[in-house]
């Protein structure tokens, strides 16, 4: 088991676990972010990267991927360490103070002096397709991280929301085919991406499922049962992008109050019952609580700030201001 | 801020919806789905999907439906007949499955036309 030790342990790359990344590389701490999915934008990337946000401060309007990019490359000045697809499990604060986290394959144990959980609605499941689950990692993913992995492939992509309609639309000059399969009639995706899909050279298969998938060691054909009967196309990949579900996951195991089966009681200091386990964003409860982005966003400085003294109690709470600090530029690790 | 089924949805029952919650916010009664305001967290999965038309957000809801909007949050702050306790934050449907009850209005509710 490799090991990582950094001063702040964040978990979940939501746009207020990335808020925090920053607000702890300002304040001189080393950070590592961990999130169970495998890109970083929270609910954000996964629900809504369309959708415009229109109460961030100072952003008459932001596109959900915008902020996304923008807080990253707002973090990025401090070059946080990112562990993507990284499910926290554990989490045990020793008596030294010292608090050990391992992922959920065990491969990663990080060690750090203080925690923020900026969860939001818990650890994100892709919905599994309901046929040939056994095909994962043979043909069959939830995730395109890189598209170049499918040039020259025919590619069936299953779903109706904004992930299914981008990845169609970004695969199809790449790819040898894309279909894209929705078992509904109407998207959900913007508009926008649905109509730039239809001039393109996508197959679209509306009131349709994938019934079957076949081949030997990898993926070789699709069956796709649609009002006219049943299809087969040939596909080396299958990208089932269903949408998720979300819940609290092992976060209850780890000692911390939780109310509601959803939400973990903090005090104004942002911490949770566990000294040095802090938490910010959707996740926090507290009367008076308002569950905004533009919340979580305060909250996480209100935090980062309080780790900070924590790690290093000779340290003020007050951060000074950002527009005192020496201007940094952004790490280019992350460009 | 969440969003609400509306009467539309007695006797329907679709579920479409219940396949699309993230959150598995979505309870099914007797007659009617209700979506659990304190569980919600508003991303509109829902919406589109309902073949009645029978889901919006709370604050759009028309002047008609308005009790029916806040009937979905008496599904689980008060207890349900034979029921002791409200379901409360019930921790997701597909934990508690179909209820089998309805709220006093929608258990009483009679078709118009």
């Amino acid at each position: 088991m490799s090991v990582i030790d950094r001063d702040l342990l964040i978990i979940g790359a939501g746009p207020v676990g990335l808020y925090a990344a920053y607000y702890a590389g300002f304040r001189g701490l080393s950070t590592v972010v961990a999130d169970s999915l495998p890109e970083i934008g929270g609910q954000i990337s996964a629900m809504y990267p369309e959708k415009p946000i229109y109460d961030v401060a100072g952003f008459p309007a932001v596109k959900g991927r915008d902020l996304v990019a923008g807080l990253a490359a707002q973090a990025s000045v401090f070059d946080p360490t990112y562990l993507l697809g990284a499910r926290v499990q554990t989490l045990a604060r020793g008596e030294d103070g010292v608090i050990s986290a391992t992922t959920h394959d065990d491969g990663i144990e990080i060690r750090c002096r203080a925690v923020v959980i900026s969860g939001g609605i818990g650890t994100f499941t892709p919905r599994a397709l309901p046929v040939g689950e056994d095909w994962l990692g043979r043909g069959l993913s939830y995730f395109v991280p890189a598209l170049e992995a499918h040039a020259g492939q025919d590619v069936v992509v299953v779903g109706g929301g904004d992930s299914a309609c981008d990845w169609a639309l970004n695969l199809e000059p790449i790819a040898r085919s894309v279909t894209l399969v929705h078992r509904r009639a109407s998207f959900r995706a913007h508009e926008h991406s649905v109509t730039r899909l239809r001039a393109t050279s996508v197959q679209i298969l509306t009131d349709s499922e994938v019934t079957a998938i076949t081949g030997g060691d990898l993926l070789e054909q699709v069956v796709v049962a649609g009002p006219d009967g049943s299809v087969r196309r040939p596909a080396q990949s299958v990208i089932a992008a269903l949408g998720f579900t979300a819940n609290l996951g092992p976060i209850r195991d780890w000692g911390i109050e939780v109310t509601g089966n959803r939400h973990l009681p903090v005090d104004t200091t942002m911490s949770t019952n566990i000294p040095g386990v802090f938490a910010a964003g959707d996740i926090t409860d507290y009367r008076g609580k308002v569950r905004l982005i533009s919340v979580g966003f305060g909250e996480a400085a209100t935090a980062v700030n309080n780790a900070a003294v924590l790690i290093r109690p000779d340290q003020a709470l007050f951060p000074g201001h950002s527009s005192d600090a020496a201007p940094l530029e952004p790490a280019t690790a992350l460009a | 801020m969440p969003y609400v089924i509306t009467a539309d949805c007695i006797d329907v029952t679709d579920r479409s919806c219940i396949e699309e919650c993230p959150v598995d916010c979505i309870y099914e009664g007797d007659r009617k789905l209700y979506i659990n305001p304190r569980e919600c967290i508003d991303c509109g999965a829902c919406e589109p999907v309902c073949p009645v038309t029978a889901i919006s957000q709370d604050r759009r809801v028309a002047a008609e439906q308005r009790e029916f909007a806040k009937d979905n949050a008496r599904f689980f702050t008060e207890p349900l007949p034979g029921h002791a306790e409200p379901l409360g934050m019930a921790g997701g449907s597909a934990v508690v499955g179909p209820l089998g009850v309805d709220t006093p209005l929608v258990a009483g509710y009679e078709a118009v036309g």
